[in-house]
């Protein structure tokens, strides 16, 4: 059937016109699966939920239209202002540590040692972790009279880690970043033994020592590699959900709620109106965040 | 130079960081082979005993949720590997009406967190549940179905398939291959290692999931291990070692499968960041 | 391929709009039409935990009706209350289920609870439903002229105490709250998080709603616009607790877990809970079975306590709401009621249940005592949570309260002002 109906501009021409390509409804068919569960389990929920943000619904009776009345309880409530605070922390605080960690090991790493495979794998193992494994273990581990306390109680450092709403979110913080800065080794790794080594080279013949070589040559190179995880790992720390759940279920004393558990919160209450809000202005927070990196990816051709 | 001299003490620093690494895994291992009591007086177990595991097997239906996880990742990553696939070669290689658009419109889904579609999701699949009473809210395809195409994959797919060069499929097309046959008989074999790549990472985030299948699941049938794992770590301090024994069960099919597969693993979680030179 | 792609695409139209209109239906179960019997599957949701009576009370039913199974599920308290409402009113609902007393004027609200009067005709295993019950239980069982729930237990707190270490520390049993302060500073050793024979002080809305209730305060103006508990009352009953928590409690935090764990391993000597704690006690702390006593918690101006139980609901998203009212109406009967009590400790709700005589035997677990006294005499002196459908937020902010005061970090009466603010909101918004 599609032959008949080919070009001929298109027979013969095969080594002189690289990308012609003629299988048109072909491609339609192959791409309609796909097209058809992201319509249906992501486009028809996000317009769902854009137009529930607009409604005060509680998933029983009809919703009532209530225009942006959502939009400024949550842009003005302090439950969620603090819920967002506390989000921002967790992000800019475990996006900072996680990487430095990450930069720290794969540059010990990069040295020619042996046994580097079983160290990075030591790092790298929690990684591949569901992320309520971690918040299990370290809930555990920071427990009143758990092991962290009975080793830091010798030095008189033992505190109460998850029940003083000053400090649970940082331990919170603390399980996420011993999870997950094994990726940033791995990934700080990989980008530095492809570091040319000629790079090295030059500098020394200017003169410059092992300092100033990381200066000049390494931290430059990592820049883009840096600008990736950094972003990447905000837009991931933004979601936080799962630790939160394990380890302290908000509390103590709302601490360390997040954006997204303020917003499971709110959907059994049944108040699907204001999660809507919500989910939207995280959208509205990640989708610039998105475009940043895209931006600041494509700078660095 | 000072490198020489240096080498020690990042063996030293290494070290250390490398045992602290590990305690987090050895201490939970060793609580769970300890009676209640002895927790948070001994190191090693007093009396090793594996009672937590029985107990977590028998009265805390932990076979039902591995046997969910494991089902559930079986179907998403055969899922992703047959739909992904499909779309990412037509994407890339294929021309046909609105093609950028489609290819756009699943771009956007990338920066969009999923917690948005959370509620309205939730919903739909309740109303599934009363038209299909086995499929929906409360069974295993409310997290299957939403997660049978990971954008991302195809995205990476995408990239592998520009690589490959078109003279081979336009010679099998001379030869007369429809494109159901080009797509068996050469786009897949030749997409092996990028399809090992895309297996790994879905197999992934589909085990560590756990925001959307404790939404979707209500009673034991249809949770998986994460979930299960969470709401007995949530409420049960009087008894670690169970606790532990859940954990321990739901790390190590990951941790097996890591140390079997480690490149894979590393390529798969990493695919995407670090740009070809 | 045309034809391929239409019919792909009207399949997804179709599958849209089935999704769609899933979210938008709300089922109504209806009762069997009357001369057909009940059958089929009931699904059982039960948050009873491990001393639960009703995994026997199940078992005894299934084989007295072979034509109804029964699936129990058990879920633990949080999970329930999260998982319930969002289930209640679709198909994945239960066919019955305990809830908390004090949720109920939030889940009729928002129309999750099915009317029983269609399911019982009014009526109680061959009695007419009001005489079944107490006055006040009655009344408790209904929101906006309709019966939503059958109410199976009956919770009101009062002092459980160890004697044995109260006579060995040569002490009698509190019964003023100087007394009670006095006693438990004298029985407790050692600071903050790390005492032992303690009091354990759960930052919890029930326990506030007791000190509330034995200073004479109220929660909210007779109207249900206004939250009351900030008055002088209010703060002298906070107050008073926070004095409890330095002089010998021991802080127990929402996310510390069971209270049992520290019950066994004895730093909790003192603690006020409802009856049911009997059968986790006994089940928990088997090896301290002969040690414990009960008795009223101590008072200053009058006693007092919450009110509250559990319920049996049919939800509105049921599918055998008809046999499901078959099983309820078991678990009502009298012989399962007092199994309810020897199993769990639970004070049974119904006048026939109460009326028992296993209620007014002796216990060996306390010491010969017979508890359940202790607990009518709570009840009878006991005050419901308001009847309004934004408890839960009120409750939610006063458990904020409470914690913010045990844990140091305001003074009661800006505690209390805060919480009265947020209600106030809930209230009127």
């Amino acid at each position: 059937m599609p032959l008949s109906t080919a070009s001929p501009a298109s027979v013969g021409t095969l080594t002189m016109r690289p990308h012609r390509r003629r299988r048109s409804l072909v491609g339609l068919v192959l791409v309609a699966p796909v097209l058809l569960v992201v319509g249906v389990f992501f486009y028809v929920p996000a317009a769902l939920s854009l137009y529930w943000s607009f409604t005060k619904y509680n998933g029983n009776t009809p919703p009532q239209f209530v225009g942006l009345k959502n939009y400024a309880f949550v842009l003005t409530d302090p439950q969620t202002l603090n819920a967002f605070g506390h989000t921002v922390v967790f992000a800019l605080l475990s996006m900072t540590v996680g990487p430095l960690l990450g930069l720290v090991s794969a540059l010990l790493l990069n040295l020619p040692i042996r046994g580097r495979v079983w160290f990075r794998n030591a790092f790298f193992l929690p990684v591949v972790m569901p992320l309520v494994v971690a918040g299990t273990i370290w809930k555990m581990l920071l427990a009143d009279n758990g092991l962290i306390n009975q080793l830091l109680g010798v030095v008189g450092l033992d505190h109460q880690w998850l029940t003083d709403p000053g400090t649970a979110l940082y331990a919170i913080i603390a399980t996420s970043v011993w999870q997950g800065f094994g990726f940033e080794t791995v990934v700080f790794l990989s980008a530095l033994q492809s570091i040319p080594f000629e790079l090295y080279e030059a500098a020394r013949c200017d003169g410059a020592n092992s300092w100033h070589q990381f200066w000049a040559v390494t931290l430059p190179a990592l820049r883009p590699t840096m600008v990736f995880v950094f972003v990447v790992g905000v837009i991931g720390a933004f979601q936080a959900y799962d630790q939160v759940y394990v380890m302290t279920q908000g509390g103590p004393l709302r601490s360390t709620e997040t954006i997204v558990f303020l917003l499971v919160e709110r959907f059994h209450e049944l108040k699907l109106g204001p999660a809507s809000a919500i989910a939207y202005l995280l959208v509205a927070v990640l989708a610039t965040l998105s475009a940043l990196q895209l931006r600041l990816g494509k700078e660095k051709a | 130079m000072g490198r020489r001299g240096g080498r020690p003490v990042a063996y030293a620093v290494l070290g250390i960081w490398g045992a602290a690494m590990v305690v987090p895994w050895l201490w939970p291992v060793l609580t769970s082979l300890k009676q209640p009591s002895d927790v948070f007086t001994s190191v090693l177990p007093p009396t090793w005993t594996l009672d937590a595991y029985v107990r977590v097997f028998s009265l805390g239906s932990f076979p039902r949720y591995l046997a969910n996880s494991v089902i559930v990742a079986a179907t998403v990553v055969a899922l992703n590997v047959l739909l992904d696939t499909m779309a990412a070669y037509a994407f890339a290689k294929l021309d046909f009406p609105f093609r950028n658009v489609l290819f756009g419109a699943l771009l956007v889904t990338m920066m969009v967190p999923s917690q948005v579609n959370l509620i309205p999701l939730y919903r739909m699949m309740i109303g599934l549940h009363s038209a299909i009473p086995f499929l929906g809210a409360d069974t295993l395809s409310g997290i299957i179905l939403p997660g049978a195409v990971n954008v991302f994959g195809i995205f990476l797919m995408r990239q592998y398939f520009e690589s490959i060069p078109d003279s081979i499929l336009e010679a099998a097309r001379i030869d007369g291959c429809s494109e159901w046959t080009i797509l068996r008989r050469i786009v897949f074999p030749l997409a092996t290692p990028a399809l090992a790549t895309l297996m790994v990472f879905v197999l992934l985030s589909t085990w560590s999931d756990f925001l959307w299948p404790s939404i979707i699941s209500s009673s034991e049938d249809s949770r998986t291990l994460p979930v299960g794992l969470a709401l007995l770590a949530q409420r049960n301090t009087v008894s670690w070692p169970e606790t532990m024994a859940g954990a321990v069960v739901t790390a190590v099919p990951m941790a097996l499968a890591f140390s079997v597969l480690q490149k894979r693993f590393i390529e798969g979680l990493t695919a995407g960041s670090v740009k070809d030179a | 391929m045309k034809k391929m792609m239409r019919v792909c695409g009207g399949l997804a139209v179709t599958l849209g709009l089935v999704l769609a209109a899933g979210c938008t239906s709300s089922p109504q179960p209806t009762p069997g039409s009357s001369g057909v019997k009940p059958s089929g599957e009931v699904v059982l949701w039960d948050y009873y935990g491990e001393s639960t009576p009703l995994k026997d009370i199940v078992a005894k039913f299934s084989a007295e009706h072979p034509e109804i199974t029964v699936k129990y599920e058990a879920y633990a308290y949080d999970a329930i209350s999260q998982k319930f409402p969002v289930a209640a009113s679709s198909a994945a609902a239960p066919d019955l289920a305990t809830i908390d007393m004090t949720w109920i004027p939030q889940y009729a609200s928002a129309g999750l609870l099915a009317d029983l009067g269609s399911f019982s005709g009014g009526t109680l295993n061959g009695q007419p439903m009001q005489s079944a019950y107490s006055a006040g239980a009655y009344s408790a069982m209904q929101y906006d002229g309709h019966l939503v729930t059958a109410m199976m237990d009956f919770d009101a707190y009062a002092l459980y105490y160890r004697q044995d270490l109260l006579q060995a520390a040569g002490l009698s049993v509190p019964k003023t709250f100087d007394d009670f302060v006095d006693v438990s500073a004298k029985l407790a050793k050692g600071e903050g998080s790390k005492r032992t024979q303690a009091v354990l002080m759960p930052p919890s809305v029930f326990h506030f709603a007791g000190a509330l209730a034995r200073e004479g305060g109220q929660m909210l103006s007779p109207d249900n616009t206004k939250a009351t508990f900030n008055s002088a009352e209010g703060v002298q009953a906070l107050t008073n607790q926070k004095r409890l928590l330095d002089a010998g409690g021991l802080y127990w935090g929402p996310d510390a877990g069971d209270y049992i764990a520290g019950i066994a391993d004895g730093r909790v000597a003192m603690f006020i809970d409802g009856p049911y704690m009997m059968g986790v006690l006994k089940s928990g702390a088997a090896d301290q079975k002969g040690k414990w006593g009960v008795a009223t918690t101590p008072y200053s101006k009058q006693p007092g306590s919450y009110l509250g139980g559990t319920g049996l609901v049919i939800p509105t998203g049921a599918r055998n709401g008809t046999a499901a009212w078959v099983l309820a109406q078991y678990i009502l009967q009298p012989e399962n009621q007092e199994l309810l009590y020897t199993k769990s400790g639970a004070a049974p709700a119904t006048l026939a249940g109460l009326a028992r005589p296993a209620l007014t035997e002796p216990d060996p677990y306390f010491g010969g005592q017979t508890p359940f006294a202790v607990f009518k005499d709570a009840m009878a002196t006991a005050v419901a949570f308001p009847n309004t459908s934004a408890w839960a937020e009120i409750s939610k902010s006063l458990n904020t309260a409470v914690e913010s005061v045990y844990l140091g970090k305001a003074t009661p009466a800006d505690a209390l002002n805060t919480a009265a603010q947020e209600s106030d909101a809930a209230l009127n918004g």
